[in-house]
């Protein structure tokens, strides 16, 4: 079967682009006056995330120009490279600790986020597995646990920087990458439910993560400590009303907010953009993943199709948990809103990630 | 190359319409915050980021009935600090060392202070104008001065009952201050400024300034001058010779109720009430209940003769005591029984046994209308006044009522009264038989001196008739001028009044030694001006009684309080006949003739009844002797000297003489040799004149003259 080259999908690129906008006015907005009184300068890191969405839009335009075939052979050397760095990243002192994680590799204003890469190359290394073994799907043993395998070594790793939301995400996006390319339903079923009881055992074996999800059952009862990240977000999005105080009037970001320019970025545009800004956020998440599940849909061959469904579900896992979060439906988990969280890596790679699902729908065959 | 299967296809369309799913139910949880919880977080989020700084309000002035100023508030500057700010200078302990020297509050204390974990800190409160003023020349981050109003009561210890005082928020807590709380604290204002989670203060934030409403003057009834009379009297009499244990005067105007002074000992000062005893803070004025003992009569007298059971002249016998149901009533005078006497003199001598008779009489001719009198002359009820803690008094119970207890209750014993009922009660004798309702303010002003509340007196009641008022008052000045309230008599008034001279009450009953002397009395007796009343509790040794303890202060105030109110004074019926025995000779006010020449000079002495003897040479008389003003009997010579013109005087000025007691004839006689015009209001005898005798006025001008209708008795029993 010879694929037909097209053009990338129009949409999937619009809206990337819009959420990419909205990020950097909105890491602007909410980070201009706690960055001039940490460093005065209120353009800090406006600067950093107009540089870090160009070198992603860079890095997005070169994935999707790549040929789609060769997509297959650097699948499974891209993940070790990223298995490497996660392993790396557990030697004492060489990786970066911030607030009480170590997730960064690099030196000076060059870092990088080994986790991040990983998202991707997991994606790119499940889509190849699967669709190679899409006949032994049945098989609990040859089709089925082995990728599970892959995704909780990748997990146990990122456990322990530790870093529970990129490693939800992750298992996440893999159980929905199972379950498209045809795994069984009782075996599905059966991971569900190991899985629901990994979290609660990842969640009652952490004191914080106990009181984190404490707060997030009654966050008023503790409002200055545990409760503290959620009330704060809900207060700034109540703040916000319809029509929201004003791009740039918000009063959260003057150090209530926490996380206000990157895990909580969504509360400050919520509060200055208000329901209308908010719902245009959801909805512009909401039709890239139709897009993105149609390039899936419409895709001939297993692996880009899994590839696709692979970077479009960890964008929309991604955004799902973290709007979950901000809006007080989740308990709290570090975890950034794609393209629109202030992050270098987080930035690059998603793009990256949004190369290959342009690079997909260039043989989809979709109409414009 | 594998194929998407169909299955896959299936299952990823699922994952879409699953993903429609979570996204709706996220824009739904958005909307609910945003819409259904959106007013209340805001609200919270507000109050989390918006603080506001109080601005006190100004208290209200408190005035006496002339606008003397009896309680002010000044302003204080208070030192607070804003942790936060301090803590971001990263200067606290330098700031520390700073301010200790200053505030005189040791460094370790100071730093605890400012970098307390609040955004607000006082450090302290109403510090020297000098000390503030140099810290906000320092201008530390994170300290600031705030002006704020403190209670000041220039007169310190005056009236400190009446006035009570303001705590260091100037919330009233005793006296006026307390029960006049709501129209003299104003409301406080505020600052809301908005911070950020660092405890700095935004820029181009919300700032809404609610500036505080300054409290309502108070306007009282209370006289400054009047009250300090009553204050000296009783700080003499607390330091004299008998020692009492407390003290009180209260001085009212009968036809208005208005209270003209109210005063106890001990006192306290307002400015510095912390430093004294509590129970010195009591205003035992209103808060005391006492067994008013024979000035209580009043009340007796004032309902038998309104019953028309007892006049004047009835006759009664004393043998030293009054038997009722098997109790021996004694006279206080049993070992020298009265005898046989009329009702008149009964009151003089506040004889025991011929009370007892007209309360039982009474009762019989009507059961329960004594008791009904004693309470429409209000006791048994709080009177109303506008002062904190007024007590009910205490009376028997009616159904309880024993012929006995009226017997004693005529006496004034077993009735417990309020000082405040007892005057408020003698006033209506004093005023013509019309209850009042005690009062204290007489107006609430606002800032600019605008009418907010107005007291007008108020009448609860008519108790007894004009005609029996006037009859007790008849009887009450027979009392001083005869019987024992002698030493109440104030020469050149007509004085009424009744003493008292009560045993306490204690535990198991009347206490031996313990005595609570009183003297409760109205002057002039034929239209009272003011009713005063004295009590000295329990005054040491000998004498104890009324008459002898409280009558002497009742005259020392009420002398000062009448010639100060300008009332003129008069002689009684009994004076004015007995000048005619003695043909005392006339006193006579010696008028000024300096600058007028001799021949003016000697026709004014001369109208005047005065020889004049002129010496030296001269245009003008330079002086004279005796002096202008002075007081010599008829017919006595009056040396002028005469020389050139006085240059300390204008060519042309006379001093306006004393006209006071003067009738119309003769006013217009020495005004006229004076070279005065006379300007007349009303007719009778001079009470007022203006200007005031003594001042220097360029002749020609006019002199108003106020006259007033005398008494017809004085009238026509001249000397």
């Amino acid at each position: 079967m010879e694929l037909k080259k097209g053009s990338p999908d129009f949409m999937i690129f619009l809206t990337v682009l819009l959420l990419l906008g909205i990020g950097i006015i909105m890491v602007f907005s909410s980070s201009q006056y706690a960055s001039y009184y940490q460093y005065h300068d209120s353009f800090h890191y406006l600067r950093r995330q107009f540089i870090n969405s160009l070198i992603g839009i860079g890095a997005m335009i070169f994935v999707m120009k790549m040929n789609y075939q060769k997509l297959k052979v650097f699948a499974k050397p891209a993940l070790i490279i990223s298995f490497l760095l996660l392993l790396v990243l557990l030697i004492d002192g060489i990786g970066i600790v911030r607030k009480g994680s170590t997730r960064w590799l690099g030196v000076g204003s060059m870092q990088i986020q080994p986790s991040e890469l990983v998202k991707v190359t997991m994606v790119m290394y499940l889509a190849l597995f699967l669709s190679e073994r899409q006949h032994l799907m049945n098989s609990f043993r040859k089709g089925f646990l082995p990728p599970l395998g892959i995704m909780g070594i990748a997990c146990v790793l990122i456990m322990l920087q530790p870093d529970l939301g990129t490693a939800m995400a992750l298992a996440g996006t893999t159980v929905v990458m199972l379950w498209s390319a045809g795994a069984k339903k009782t075996h599905l079923a059966l991971l569900i439910v190991f899985g629901i009881i990994l979290v609660l055992l990842a969640i009652f074996l952490e004191p914080y993560r106990m009181e984190r999800f404490i707060a997030f059952l009654d966050p008023w009862k503790d409002p200055q400590d545990t409760g503290f990240q959620t009330i704060q977000s809900l207060l700034a999005i109540g703040s916000g009303g319809l029509a929201g105080v004003g791009l740039g009037y918000g009063r959260a970001k003057m150090f209530y907010l926490p996380e206000r320019h990157t895990d909580f970025i969504f509360a400050n545009l919520c509060e200055e953009l208000g329901f209308i800004g908010g719902a245009t956020v959801i909805i512009l998440f909401l039709l890239f993943v139709w897009r993105g599940l149609k390039v899936a849909v419409s895709f001939p061959e297993s692996f880009g199709s899994l590839l696709a469904l692979g970077v479009t579900s960890m964008v929309g896992i991604q955004a799902i948990i973290n709007l979950g979060v901000v809006t007080g439906s989740l308990p709290v988990t570090g975890i950034t809103l794609p393209f629109i969280s202030y992050g270098g890596s987080s930035l690059l790679f998603s793009l990256a990630g949004i190369g290959l699902l342009l690079n997909v729908s260039r043989y989809a065959g979709l109409d414009r | 190359m594998q194929t998407t299967t169909i299955l896959m296809r299936r299952r990823i369309a699922c994952l879409f319409f699953g993903a429609i799913a979570v996204f709706f139910l996220l824009l739904l949880r958005l909307a609910y915050l945003q819409f259904a919880m959106g007013s209340e977080l805001q609200l919270k989020a507000e109050q989390l980021r918006m603080r506001e700084v109080p601005i006190a309000a100004k208290r209200g002035t408190i005035y006496d009935r002339n606008l003397r100023k009896l309680a002010i508030s000044i302003s204080a500057d208070s030192v607070y600090a804003l942790p936060p700010e301090v803590n971001y200078s990263g200067k606290a302990e330098e700031i520390a060392r700073t301010l200790a020297p200053i505030l005189e509050i040791p460094e370790e204390k100071l730093l605890e202070k400012i970098t307390a974990p609040r955004s607000f800190e006082w450090i302290k409160r109403k510090v020297d104008f000098e000390k503030a003023q140099k810290i906000r020349q320092l201008d530390l981050p994170g300290i600031k001065v705030v002006e704020e109003s403190q209670r000041f009561y220039p007169k310190d210890t005056l009236a400190a009952h009446v006035l009570g005082f303001a705590g260091i928020d100037n919330q009233g807590l005793e006296g006026i201050e307390i029960t006049r709380d709501a129209d003299l604290k104003g409301v406080p204002g505020n600052i809301v400024v908005e911070y950020d989670a660092k405890g700095r203060e935004l820029p181009q934030a919300v700032h809404k300034y609610n500036p505080p409403v300054d409290g309502y003057s108070l306007v009282l009834t209370i006289d400054e001058t009047i009250q300090y009379f009553a204050e000296r009297e009783l700080d003499k009499i607390m330091s004299g010779p008998s020692k009492p244990k407390g003290a009180t005067i209260i001085i009212m105007q009968p036809k208005t109720g208005e209270i003209l002074a109210l005063a106890n000992r001990p006192g306290y000062d307002s400015n510095n009430y912390g430093q004294f005893d509590p129970q010195t803070w009591r205003n035992s004025a209103v808060s005391n209940t006492y067994e008013p003992g024979s000035t209580f009569k009043i009340i007796t007298t004032a309902a038998a003769l309104e019953e028309g059971v007892v006049t004047p002249d009835d006759r009664f016998y004393d043998p030293g005591y009054y038997e009722v149901g098997g109790h021996r009533i004694k006279c206080w005078r049993s070992y020298n029984p009265h005898g046989s006497q009329t009702f008149r003199e009964v009151m003089q001598n506040s004889c025991n046994p011929g009370f007892v008779e007209v309360g039982l009489n009474m009762e019989n001719k009507e059961k329960g209308v004594f008791y009904k009198y004693i309470r429409a002359f209000g006791f048994g009820t709080k009177t109303g006044i506008d002062l904190p803690g007024e007590a009910v008094g205490i009376m028997i119970n009616e159904k309880d009522l024993k012929t006995i207890n009226i017997a004693t209750i005529s006496i004034g014993q077993g009735i417990a009264v309020t000082p405040i009922q007892l005057i408020t009660a003698v006033s209506a004798v004093a005023n013509g038989g019309t209850l009042m309702e005690p009062q204290i303010v007489r107006e609430v002003i606002d800032s600019d001196n605008n009418v907010v509340k107005s007291f007008k007196p108020k009448a609860i009641r008519r108790v007894i008739s004009e005609e029996t008022a006037e009859i007790e008052r008849d009887l009450l000045e027979s009392v001083v001028s005869q019987g024992t309230g002698r030493n109440a008599y104030i020469p050149g008034y007509r004085v009424g009044g009744k003493t008292g001279t009560a045993q306490k009450a204690g535990p198991g009953g009347y206490q031996q030694g313990k005595y609570v002397a009183s003297f409760i009395g109205m002057a002039p007796i034929n239209d009272p001006e003011i009713v005063a009343l004295v009590i000295i509790d329990e005054p040491q040794g000998y004498p104890y009684q009324g008459g002898q303890v409280a009558a002497p202060v009742f005259k020392a105030v009420v002398e000062d309080t009448l010639r100060y109110l300008g009332i003129v004074s008069q002689y009684t019926y009994e004076e004015e006949k007995n000048q005619g025995i003695k043909v005392e000779p006339k006193l006579i006010s010696v008028p000024e003739v300096v600058n007028l020449s001799p021949e003016e000079a000697v026709k004014v002495l001369k109208v005047e009844g005065l020889k004049a003897e002129v010496k030296g040479e001269g245009k003008v008389v330079t002086s004279q002797t005796p002096a202008g003003m002075a007081k010599v009997e008829t017919g006595t010579k009056v040396i002028l000297n005469l020389g050139e013109a006085d240059q300390s005087l204008i060519p042309g000025t006379v001093t306006v003489p004393d006209l006071t007691g003067k009738r119309i004839r003769e006013v217009a006689e020495l005004l006229s040799a004076m070279g005065l015009k006379l300007n007349p209001d009303g007719h009778g005898k001079v009470v007022r004149q203006e200007p005031i005798p003594g001042t220097k006025v360029q002749a020609g001008q006019e002199v108003k003259v106020f006259f007033t209708e005398e008494e017809e008795t004085a009238e026509t029993l001249g000397p």
